[in-house]
């Protein structure tokens, strides 16, 4: 059984604080989100994850590129790098790396969902005929990925896993488990083609990305769950979830 | 009720070719055991670059060494996947005929057609089309084997008129089956006569509303082959032991060790959007101890229910709700990753045909033939 390698130490060095839990559903109204898998080599497989989660075979990773029309902290684009993974036998994406166009996105994302965003400039342009995505820090990319061809999709043929943050909870340090649910009035599937990626700015220098399985394209509202699952970073999830109490 | 035991052929880390060798060698063990227990099928999947969880990718070829070494067990390929960048319809039935003759008329023939992006991107399958080449390969391949002269002008494949050679000994053809896995495939089996051959661990509930589906929907079928195949078989796991802690202190780890692997194959489902694949894996989202939250990650700890891990007279009675709800037959597992000692695998088989078996049938019967040659599809009521 292949479990993450990862200093947890060293992950922690950007992992956001958390004083307290949402306690309500948290929706984002006008959200368009491109969600791009691409498999990577063995190389990556276990020296991303933490030791309490386990990779797929093959790993990928998934770049979401989210634009939201309203929410808590008003409008603005963010992109999140997830490494695809199971806490137990449960399908998860690990969160190496976010960026949020805004400095108030960027807080709310860090204080309410434990997303370690820092900004940058994000691009998502959704036509009828293809999406283009880019993100920048100080003028230099860091990813930049087209997709064209879209192929209508029912509201169910995309999954969404469920996101695990690496975060200062409350109880410590432990991996915040977010589950979303997208509401989406368009989906569609897109061929998706891969410019320019970055790793040491999505999180890890050994994310590799080289074949791109395919993209997606939703749009609709997004809900946030109160969130119900902590995970001790390096403990198994048989034996290292917790619990969060709802209110009282 | 029919026994079988089935193999993925699961092998633990480190990989070495030793590790292999061993895996395969114990599985024909348990196989010319089971031949001599009294057990009824020996079924072997198809799976491709599934690291630990199957390291089975030639099921044809092991199932020939298991039909040379036996006498009286039926082998079971279960199941061929059935889409043309792995195996071609003709070399599918040619093979399924061979293994039909040297076994003496003893195969069964189980259809799938993936449901992991690991197999599927691996060999640069749309995943969008894998429903439909399954459909076509359960209708050409009886034609293969009933007719002289096949030709074929279809949408996974075409070809002109040739004899698909060898004849199976079966007459007209081996049974077929297909695999089950995502919710609804079961009617997908009744409408085209095909045996139902679960290979996800469902609860008692969900395999009664399964199996009661499947026998009002293969009433009305419309057989794709020469021969009806009613039958529901469900996969199971066993380890049997006289003290029930014992069979739980062992069962359980390999049960879970099982189940984790599973989990970590990456599913079609997550990587690619498709209406072709709803469901999110199998095992692990099946196998849901009662009582826990769906969405635990922790699950996976205790035992799901209907499993075949106790003492003897727990197994009994676990077989005996299974057979109430119209299960016909249990393809069980015997082993994770090796995590079973070779010998303690073998004496739960013998307590098992010693213990269990003879609650469900006598003696003779288990050494008979398991089937007669089935009645051609013709001459059954309601098809």
């Amino acid at each position: 059984m292949l479990t993450g390698t990862a200093d947890v130490q060293l992950l922690a060095e950007a992992a956001p604080s958390l004083d307290a839990y949402f306690r309500e559903p948290i929706r984002l109204d006008e959200v368009t989100l491109f969600q791009m898998v691409m498999e990577m080599r063995n190389g990556a497989r276990e020296a991303v994850l933490p030791p309490s989660l386990h990779p797929t075979i093959p790993p990928t990773l998934s770049m979401q590129v989210w634009q939201v029309g309203e929410s808590p902290w008003g409008g603005f684009r963010m992109a999140v790098a997830r490494v695809s993974c199971r806490g137990g036998v449960r399908a998860r994406g690990f969160t190496t790396a976010v960026a949020a166009s805004t400095e108030r996105a960027c807080q709310g994302l860090r204080d309410t969902f434990g997303y370690p965003a820092r900004q940058a400039d994000i691009q998502l342009l959704a036509s009828y005929s293809g999406v283009e995505a880019a993100v920048s820090v100080a003028g230099d990319a860091t990813f930049e990925a087209y997709a064209i061809d879209p192929l209508p999709m029912g509201p169910d043929d995309v999954q969404y896993t469920s996101t695990l943050n690496l975060a200062h909870v409350p109880a410590g340090l432990r991996l915040l488990q977010l589950d979303f649910d997208v509401a989406p009035a368009r989906v569609e599937r897109l061929e998706a083609y891969l410019e320019v990626f970055e790793p040491a700015a999505w999180g890890n220098d050994r994310l590799d990305p080289y074949f791109v399985v395919t993209s997606s394209l939703a749009s609709g509202s997004v809900t946030f769950a109160p969130p119900r699952f902590l995970l001790r970073p390096d403990e198994l999830a048989f034996t290292g979830t917790e619990t969060i109490a709802g209110p009282a | 009720m029919k026994f079988g035991i089935f193999f993925e052929l699961s092998t633990p880390r480190p990989f070495s070719r030793e590790v292999e060798r061993a895996v395969y060698h114990n599985a024909l063990e348990q196989c010319r055991l089971a031949d001599e227990l009294g057990f009824d099928h020996v079924w072997a999947v198809e799976h491709h670059f599934l690291e630990e969880y199957s390291h089975c990718s030639a099921p044809e070829v092991f199932l020939a060494a298991v039909a040379a070494q036996t006498r009286r067990i039926r082998v079971g390929h279960g199941a061929v996947v059935c889409v043309p960048e792995m195996n071609h319809p003709v070399r599918v039935a040619e093979r399924a005929a061979a293994l039909d003759i040297i076994s003496g008329g003893r195969l069964e023939l189980g259809t799938a057609r993936s449901s992991t992006w690991t197999e599927l991107g691996g060999f640069g399958v749309d995943p969008d089309d894998t429903k439909k080449t399954w459909d076509e390969f359960v209708r050409v391949l009886p034609k293969m084997w009933m007719q002289d002269e096949f030709e074929w002008h279809g949408k996974a494949f075409s070809m002109p008129s040739r004899n698909v050679l060898p004849k199976p000994l079966q007459d007209p053809h081996p049974p077929l089956w297909v695999t089950v896995t995502s919710p609804g495939t079961e009617l997908d089996a009744a409408d085209r006569g095909l045996g139902c051959l679960g290979v996800s661990a469902a609860g008692y509930e969900e395999q009664e509303r399964r199996t009661l589906e499947y026998h009002r929907r293969i009433a009305l079928c419309d057989p794709v082959g020469g021969v009806v195949n009613d039958q529901v078989h469900t996969m199971n796991f066993l380890y049997c032991h006289e003290d029930y802690r014992r069979a739980r202190d062992v069962g359980v780890p390999m049960v879970t060790a099982f189940n984790v692997a599973n989990a970590h194959l990456y599913w079609t489902r997550e990587a690619y959007p498709t209406r072709a694949y709803q469901a999110l894996g199998n095992a692990g989202a099946a196998m849901k101890p009662k009582k826990a939250p769906a969405d635990d990650p922790s699950v996976a700890k205790g035992l799901p229910e209907g499993v075949g891990v106790g003492d003897p007279e727990h197994l009994i009675r676990t077989i005996k709700r299974w057979e109430s709800i119209g299960v016909t037959g249990i393809n069980f597992l015997l082993n994770a990753m090796e995590m079973v000692p070779q010998q303690q695998v073998l004496e739960s088989m013998k307590l098992f045909a010693r213990e269990v078996m003879p609650a469900f049938r006598s003696a003779a019967q288990r050494q008979a033939p398991v089937y007669a040659p089935a009645a051609p599809a013709a001459s059954r009521g309601g098809c």
